[in-house]
């Protein structure tokens, strides 16, 4: 059984503005959600505006393990999950309009040498 | 070091004059077998594009199988290196029998045809992902002391990406195992389906006493060992016995296969075939 205390640990988060992120920006301890909540503002956001407030107790936070952290090692050959990926393309295009463009001319000599005979 | 062919780190990659003939056979034999394994086994993984469960999993499922997909290339670009091929020719052109996969991954994915009424398994697909990933692994951690220095490498390579994708299928495998007696029930067929095709999963072929003599990679029991090894706490979480690998019935590494693996390559290489000479 997980002991229980009467003061829990609660992570606060909040935003500036109503259409800005929240963001994380500390923790406290209190006896429930509702006075996380008030603690929070009167501790915190005294000065700073603040448009909205989270608080999560943090037994309900999921997170890597310090081990476990090994699972965010990417290798560096995925350049076809970003834009920059296929910057290629441009000149690839400009090379096959090229070659579209020689075609209708070389056609436009063949017609304009039949005109000629 | 008493190793007779240790190619340094970095040097390796010539392939100079150290090595025998004989020693640069069962270093391609062997990447043939690592290459085709990641390559067919990325393809099952694609035809799940868009099915799978909910639009969470089928996004980590399908950047899992773009990784694999590049663990595969790095193998088939040592092999170019070693003067067998371009590498994307060797993943899309070679017949059936010139390739060295095993059973597992040729195996369909279920009923029907991705384009025409998929009716896939999803409790197969965990299973058989848990199954091959955890062998992948058994194997990578061998490779990362290889005689070959660029096997060393791309095993080390490898390895940071194969511990997320162990830990996404060992999640999935555990959760399936132990949610309902449903699913349960169901992970018990699906894994006794992937156990009956994994015979030459941890095999290395006919040459395999002259791939561990190269000091390649450890013997195929020691392989075996390590996979009980990484296998056995998950098992036990789960309270299922850990299953007894059958004895192979077709070995893929000798270019043993069935007609699956026929269709697969008609399909995964149209594009690739429909102009060899394009630049992509």
């Amino acid at each position: 059984m997980e002991k229980q205390s009467f003061y829990q640990e609660f992570e606060i988060f909040s935003k500036r503005t109503p259409t800005s992120h929240f963001q994380h920006q500390f923790s406290l301890l209190a006896p429930n959600g509702e006075l996380a909540l008030v603690m929070a503002q009167e501790n915190f956001m005294r000065r700073e505006p603040v448009a909205d407030i989270w608080v999560v107790n943090r037994k309900h936070l999921h997170g890597l393990t310090q081990d476990n952290k090994q699972a965010l090692q990417r290798l560096d050959n995925k350049d076809y999950r970003t834009t920059k990926g296929y910057g290629y393309l441009k000149k690839k295009w400009r090379h096959y309009e090229q070659v579209m463009l020689d075609e209708k001319e070389i056609l436009s000599w063949g017609g304009g040498g039949k005109k000629d005979e | 070091m008493k190793k007779r062919f240790y190619p340094g780190v970095g040097e390796g990659r010539k392939m100079n004059n150290e090595v025998t003939p004989e020693y640069k056979k069962a270093v391609i034999t062997l990447l043939y077998q690592l290459a085709d394994d990641d390559y067919l086994f990325s393809y099952r993984g694609s035809e799940w594009l868009g099915l799978a469960p909910h639009i969470e999993e089928d996004v980590a499922f399908s950047s899992i199988t773009q990784d694999t997909m590049g663990h595969a290339k790095l193998y088939y670009t040592l092999l170019e290196e070693l003067g067998e091929g371009i590498a994307d020719s060797l993943a899309q052109l070679r017949p059936k029998e010139d390739r060295c996969n095993s059973l597992l991954v040729e195996r369909p994915n279920g009923e029907g045809y991705y384009k025409e009424a998929p009716n896939y398994d999803w409790g197969y697909a965990v299973a058989r992902n848990f199954v091959y990933t955890t062998a992948k692994k058994a194997k990578i951690d061998a490779l990362k002391a290889s005689s070959y220095a660029p096997i060393r490498e791309v095993a080390v390579k490898i390895s940071t990406e194969l511990y997320y994708h162990k830990m996404h299928w060992t999640t999935w495998f555990t959760q399936l195992c132990s949610a309902t007696e449903e699913s349960r029930s169901r992970m018990l067929a699906a894994l006794q389906e992937v156990i009956k095709d994994a015979g030459d999963l941890l095999s290395f072929g006919k040459t395999a006493t002259h791939i561990t003599a190269c000091e390649l990679i450890e013997s195929e029991a020691a392989i075996k060992e390590r996979w009980l090894a990484i296998v056995t706490p998950t098992f036990e979480a789960v309270e299922i016995a850990i299953p007894l690998l059958p004895e192979s019935i077709i070995n893929g590494r000798n270019g043993q296969h069935t007609d699956d693996l026929t269709s697969a390559i008609e399909t995964m290489s149209e594009v690739y075939r429909s102009d060899l000479a394009a630049s992509w």
